[in-house]
C-alpha cells in the first residue's frame, strides 16, 4: 500500500530546502509560553493565595473535607472504569470493521462514529428522553408488561458509565482503527506460520504493535472522563465527582476552593500521563519496516459467523442510532403534547421552519464551522511541529515536560481555560508581550485550538511511534532532503492517525459550549450558544432541530473526509 | 488524490478566513453591547423598537444565563466588553456591585420602585418581579389536592413525587431554600430548624434536576408531580406551550425576587447604555413585556389594568432579609450539599 516513491525526478523544491531545525522549536516554544504557561500560571498562583498571602491553606482546607476526598475517588474510579469499558467496546469494533468483510460493513463502520456527532446539550437530553425513567424505552416496557412505575431510573454509577462509554468509546474505535491500518501483516503471518495460534498472535504480535494507539486512546478517555461535567450533573444522581464540586464551589462563590480543586483535578489527569508514559517506554514496537502490505480484510463467509456478525452489527448500530433518532423525534414533536405517551402524539415542522426562516441561524453554523476548521487546521500543523521537536535525539526530560505541558489545556475544565485566556489577554502589558484577544473574533478559535490540539498531537504521536526510524534513515541515505523525506516517507505513514485526530478535534470543537459561553462575541456566536439559548427559552424542540442540522452537517463532512481518505489510500 | 485533499483543506481555511474578515467592517458611530438572559425574542423585539427611534445605533446582545454573565463580567474586568447588563436576580447584581463591576446610574423613574428593589448606591435597579410558587402537574393532581403551603410539600403522601431544580446555579431555588431557612432563622438565629425542613423535603424529593427545562419536562412526563418554581416561567409553559401545569401561592407567604438592570463599569458606550436602560423601562415597554413576555413590572406607577389579570393577583410577599440571605446562603447551601442532599431517605 505504501510504496516508496519511484519517481526519478527530484522535485526542484528539495534542492534548496531551508533548515527546518529552528522553526518547529520556535513555534512550539511560543505557543506553549503564550497559550499554556502564561495564562495558567495565575490559576496556580490563585490556588496558593489566601487571606494571609502565600500559603497552602486552600489545599489544607480542601483536602480535609471528606466530601472532596470522596469526589476525588469517585472521579478516578469513574474514569478508570470508563477507560476499561470504552476499550472493551471500541477495540473489538475496530477489529471487526477493519479486519473482516461482511455485508453492510461500511454502513456499520460509519455508524460506529455516530456518538461523536451527538450535539452538545441536546444530545444528553435526547439520551434522557430515550433511556430515562419517563423515556421511550421505559414507557415501552411499561406498556408491554403493564407496569405501574418505570422499571428503571437513569441515575447513579451505571447510568454515568453507560453514558460515558457511549460518548467516549470513539476515541478507542478511531485510534485503534487508524493503528490497525498501519500494521504490517507480515509479522502476524510470520508468527502464524511458525505455529502460533490466533490468540497468541493477537496477544504477542498485533496488540503490542497497537500499544501506542491504545495508550493514546486510554489517555484521552481518562482525561475526558475526569473533566466530564454534564454527564455527572444529569445522570450522576448521588455520585459526586470533582468537576461537580468545582461547579458548586464556583456557584457558591468560593473562588479559592474552586481554583484549588481545579489544580488538583488537573494534577490527577496529568499524572495519568506519567503512568502511561512509563508503560509506553517498556513496550515500544516499531511496525517493522512495513515491507509487506497491511492485512487484507478477511471475508466472513461461514453462514453462522456471517449471521452473527450482521446481527451484532445491527443490534449495536441500533443502540448507537436510537439517541440520534430520539433527537430527531424531539425536534418534530409538538410542544406540550408528549407527556405520558410512549411516542409523541402529534408532530410539527415548526421548529425547522423557525430555523430556516431566521437568517441569523445560518450565521451560527457558518461561525462554528469556520472557527472549528481554523482551530483543527492549526492543530494539525502544530502537531507536526511538536512531532518534529520530539523526533530530535536526546533531551528526554525536556520532552517529558513538553508532552506534559501540551496536555494541560485538555486536563483543565473548559471554563478554566476560557477564564484564564480572558484574564491574560484582556489587557496589554508590553512587558510580557501580551496582546488583546478579548472581544475579538479570534479568541474562540484560539481557545478551541488550545483545548483540542492535544487530541491531534496524541493521535499523531501514536502514529509516529509505530513508525520505523529505519525508513527515514534509508531515505536519508538515498539522498532525500528533509522535505522530501517528510512528504514522501513520513507523511503517508502517519497521515491516517493525524487525520483521525484532526477530524475528532474539528467535530468536538463544533459543539464546544462551556468555554465558548464565557468568551464569544456577537460576530462569532457559535451554534452551541444558539442551542443553549433556545433551551433557556424552553424551546426544546427548536434546540433539538439545531442539533439535528448540526449533525447533518457533521455527517456530510465526515463522509467527504472518509471518501477522500479512502480514494487516497 | 493527496493533492486534492490538501487543496480542499486549504480551501476550507481560506474560506474560513474570508468569512471572518468579512465581518470586521468599519465601526458605526454609535454602538451598544448588552449581556442578557432575557431571550432572543424579547431582545430582538426591543432592539427593533429602539432602532426605529435611533436608527444610527448598532445594538448587539449576547444571550447567556445570569450566572454566566457574572463570571464573564468578572473575567473581563480589565477590559469590559459589555455596556449594559440586563437581567439577573438582585442578589447577583448586589454581588457584582460589591465587586465593583457596576457603575451607578439613577434612572428618571428611580422613585417609582420600592426601596427593596433598588441598590442604595444606584448601581442596579429592579425591572421585573419573580414570585416563587408551588407548581403541580394538573393532569395528575387535582387543584384541591395540591399543596397549599410550603409545609404541605413535606407531607409523606408526596414521597418520591417532588422534583426540585438543583439550587446551586438557580436564583429561584436559592431564594426558596434561603426563604425556608430564614423562616426559622429570624426567630432562632440558627439555621438548624431550616436544615430539618430541607431534610424532610429531601426525603420526598424524587430527583434534583439539572436545569429548569428538564424540571418542566419531567414534571409533565410525571417523573414527579409537584415542584417549586417561579411564576413567570410557569405562565410561559402554561399559556405558550400548553403544558398541563397549575400553581399555588403558598398561604404563609411568597418569596419575590427582583430582576434588575445595570450599567457595566468601564463600558465603552455608557451614554448609549443609559439611553437603552431608560427605553426598556418606560411604562409602555414594561406593559408590552408584561403582555407579550410574561415579565411582571416592578414600577408602581403603571396602569395595572393594562397588565394580564394574573399579574394583579394579590401576592402575600414574604418579608426576607436579602442581604443576610445572600451572605449566608453559600454556607447554607454548602451544608445542604454535603449533609442533606440525597441522604434523608429512610
Amino acid at each position: 500500500m505504501y510504496e516508496l516513491p519511484t519517481s526519478q525526478f527530484p522535485s526542484p523544491r528539495s534542492r534548496f530546502s531551508p533548515s527546518p531545525r529552528l522553526l518547529p522549536w520556535l513555534i512550539v516554544g511560543v505557543v506553549l509560553l503564550y497559550g499554556v504557561l502564561y495564562p495558567n500560571l495565575h490559576v496556580v498562583i490563585a490556588s496558593l493565595q489566601s487571606d494571609a498571602g502565600w500559603s497552602l491553606a486552600n489545599y489544607r482546607q480542601v483536602l480535609s473535607q471528606s466530601i472532596v476526598l470522596e469526589s476525588i475517588f469517585a472521579s478516578v474510579g469513574v474514569s478508570i472504569l470508563t477507560v476499561l469499558f470504552c476499550a472493551a467496546v471500541g477495540v473489538p469494533l475496530a477489529f471487526l470493521f477493519e479486519r473482516y468483510a461482511f455485508p453492510a460493513r461500511r454502513l456499520f463502520a460509519t455508524l460506529a462514529a455516530l456518538p461523536l456527532v451527538l450535539p452538545p446539550l441536546v444530545g444528553t437530553i435526547a439520551f434522557i428522553f430515550l433511556f430515562g425513567e419517563s423515556g421511550i424505552l421505559a414507557r415501552f416496557a411499561q406498556s408491554i408488561f403493564g407496569l405501574e412505575n418505570s422499571p428503571w431510573s437513569l441515575r447513579g454509577w451505571p447510568a454515568l458509565l453507560f453514558f460515558h462509554t457511549y460518548t467516549m468509546y470513539p476515541f478507542f474505535y478511531m485510534l485503534t482503527g487508524a493503528g490497525l491500518r498501519r500494521i504490517d501483516a507480515s509479522l502476524a503471518e510470520a508468527a502464524q506460520s511458525l505455529g502460533a495460534g490466533r490468540l497468541r498472535v493477537l496477544a504477542r504480535v498485533v496488540l503490542p504493535q497497537l500499544t501506542p494507539s491504545l495508550i493514546a486512546a486510554a489517555l484521552l478517555t481518562f482525561m475526558t472522563s475526569m473533566a466530564s461535567f454534564s454527564a455527572p450533573l444529569l445522570f450522576g444522581g448521588s455520585v459526586r465527582v470533582l468537576t461537580l464540586e468545582i461547579y458548586t464551589a464556583r456557584q457558591r462563590g468560593d473562588a479559592g476552593v474552586a481554583v484549588t480543586e481545579t489544580v488538583i483535578l488537573a494534577l490527577i489527569s496529568l499524572s495519568a500521563l506519567v503512568v502511561f508514559q512509563r508503560y509506553e517506554g517498556t513496550r515500544k514496537f516499531a511496525a517493522s519496516a512495513l515491507k509487506g502490505a497491511t492485512k487484507k480484510r478477511q471475508a466472513i463467509t461461514g453462514g453462522r459467523a456471517r449471521a452473527l456478525a450482521i446481527a451484532g452489527g445491527v443490534i449495536f448500530s441500533l443502540i448507537l442510532v436510537l439517541p440520534v433518532a430520539t433527537l430527531v423525534l424531539v425536534s418534530f414533536a409538538s410542544e406540550g403534547q408528549w407527556t405520558v405517551q410512549t411516542l409523541p402524539p402529534s408532530y410539527t415542522v415548526a421548529n425547522y421552519a423557525k430555523i430556516f426562516s431566521d437568517p441569523r441561524a445560518s450565521e451560527v453554523f457558518l461561525n462554528s464551522l469556520s472557527m472549528s476548521a481554523i482551530a483543527a487546521g492549526a492543530a494539525l500543523v502544530w502537531s507536526f511541529c511538536v512531532a518534529a521537536v520530539m523526533a530530535r535525539k536526546g533531551g528526554r526530560n525536556w520532552k517529558r515536560v513538553l508532552s506534559w505541558l501540551i496536555l494541560v489545556p485538555w486536563a483543565l475544565p473548559g471554563t478554566v481555560v476560557a477564564v484564564s485566556i480572558a484574564e491574560a489577554y484582556g489587557q496589554t502589558s508590553p512587558l510580557l508581550g501580551s496582546f488583546i484577544l478579548v472581544g475579538t473574533f479570534w479568541i474562540l478559535p484560539v481557545v478551541y485550538f488550545l483545548r483540542f490540539m492535544p487530541l491531534v498531537v496524541r493521535a499523531l504521536q501514536a502514529s509516529m511511534e509505530q513508525l520505523d526510524a529505519a525508513l527515514e534513515e534509508a531515505a536519508s541515505s538515498l539522498g532525500a532532503r528533509w522535505w522530501r523525506r517528510l512528504t514522501r516517507v513520513t507523511l503517508p505513514l502517519v497521515w491516517p492517525g493525524a487525520v483521525a485526530g484532526t477530524l475528532l478535534a474539528f467535530v468536538i470543537a463544533l459543539g464546544e459550549y462551556v468555554a465558548s459561553v464565557l468568551i464569544f462575541v456577537p460576530n462569532n456566536r457559535p451554534v452551541s450558544i444558539a442551542i443553549a439559548s433556545e433551551l433557556r427559552e424552553f424551546n426544546l424542540g427548536t434546540a433539538a432541530a439545531y442539533g439535528v442540522v448540526l449533525m447533518l452537517i457533521i455527517g456530510i463532512i465526515m463522509m467527504v473526509a472518509t471518501r477522500l481518505e479512502r480514494s487516497r489510500a | 488524490m493527496r493533492v486534492k485533499a490538501y487543496l480542499l483543506f486549504l480551501a476550507i481555511c481560506v474560506s474560513a478566513l474570508l468569512v471572518s474578515c468579512n465581518r470586521a467592517g468599519g465601526p458605526p458611530a454609535r454602538r451598544l453591547l448588552i449581556y442578557t438572559p432575557h431571550g432572543q425574542d424579547l431582545l430582538r423585539d426591543f432592539i427593533a423598537r429602539y432602532k426605529a427611534i435611533h436608527s444610527e445605533v448598532e445594538v448587539q446582545f449576547l444571550d447567556m444565563g445570569s450566572r454566566e454573565i457574572l463570571e464573564r463580567v468578572r473575567a473581563e474586568r480589565n477590559r469590559p466588553q459589555a455596556d449594559l447588563w440586563w437581567g439577573a436576580a438582585h442578589t447577583t447584581f448586589q454581588t457584582a456591585a460589591d465587586e465593583n463591576l457596576l457603575a451607578p446610574y439613577r434612572p428618571t423613574w428611580a422613585d417609582s420602585v420600592p426601596k427593596s428593589s433598588r441598590d442604595t448606591q444606584d448601581r442596579w435597579f429592579g425591572t421585573y418581579q419573580t414570585p416563587e410558587v408551588i407548581v403541580y402537574n394538573s393532569d395528575a393532581v387535582k387543584p384541591e389536592d395540591a399543596p397549599k403551603d410550603w409545609d404541605d410539600v413535606l407531607d409523606p403522601k408526596w414521597r418520591n413525587k417532588i422534583l426540585i431544580r438543583n439550587p446551586n446555579p438557580s436564583d429561584s431555588m436559592r431564594a426558596i431554600f434561603g426563604a425556608m431557612i430564614w423562616r426559622f432563622y429570624k426567630d432562632t438565629g440558627s439555621p438548624d430548624q431550616g436544615y430539618d425542613w430541607l431534610r424532610r423535603l429531601d426525603a420526598n424529593v424524587h430527583e434534583y434536576t439539572a436545569d429548569g427545562t428538564l424540571l418542566m419536562q419531567k414534571l409533565v412526563r410525571r417523573e414527579g408531580v409537584v415542584s417549586l418554581w417561579n411564576l413567570p416561567d410557569v405562565w410561559i409553559y402554561k399559556e405558550q406551550k400548553g403544558f398541563p401545569i397549575g400553581y399555588v401561592f403558598a398561604t404563609s407567604g411568597t418569596p419575590v425576587i427582583t430582576d434588575g438592570i445595570a450599567i457595566v463599569r468601564g463600558g465603552a458606550n455608557e451614554e448609549e447604555a443609559k439611553r437603552f436602560y431608560e427605553f426598556v423601562t418606560t411604562p409602555d415597554n414594561l406593559t408590552l413585556a408584561a403582555k407579550k413576555y410574561y415579565r411582571i413590572p416592578v414600577r408602581t406607577d403603571l396602569d395595572r389594568s393594562q397588565l394580564p389579570p394574573w399579574m394583579n393577583e394579590r401576592v402575600n410577599e414574604m418579608p426576607l432579609d436579602w442581604d443576610l440571605l445572600r451572605k449566608q446562603s453559600s454556607d447554607w447551601l454548602r451544608y445542604w450539599d454535603t449533609e442533606i442532599r440525597g441522604r434523608s431517605k429512610k
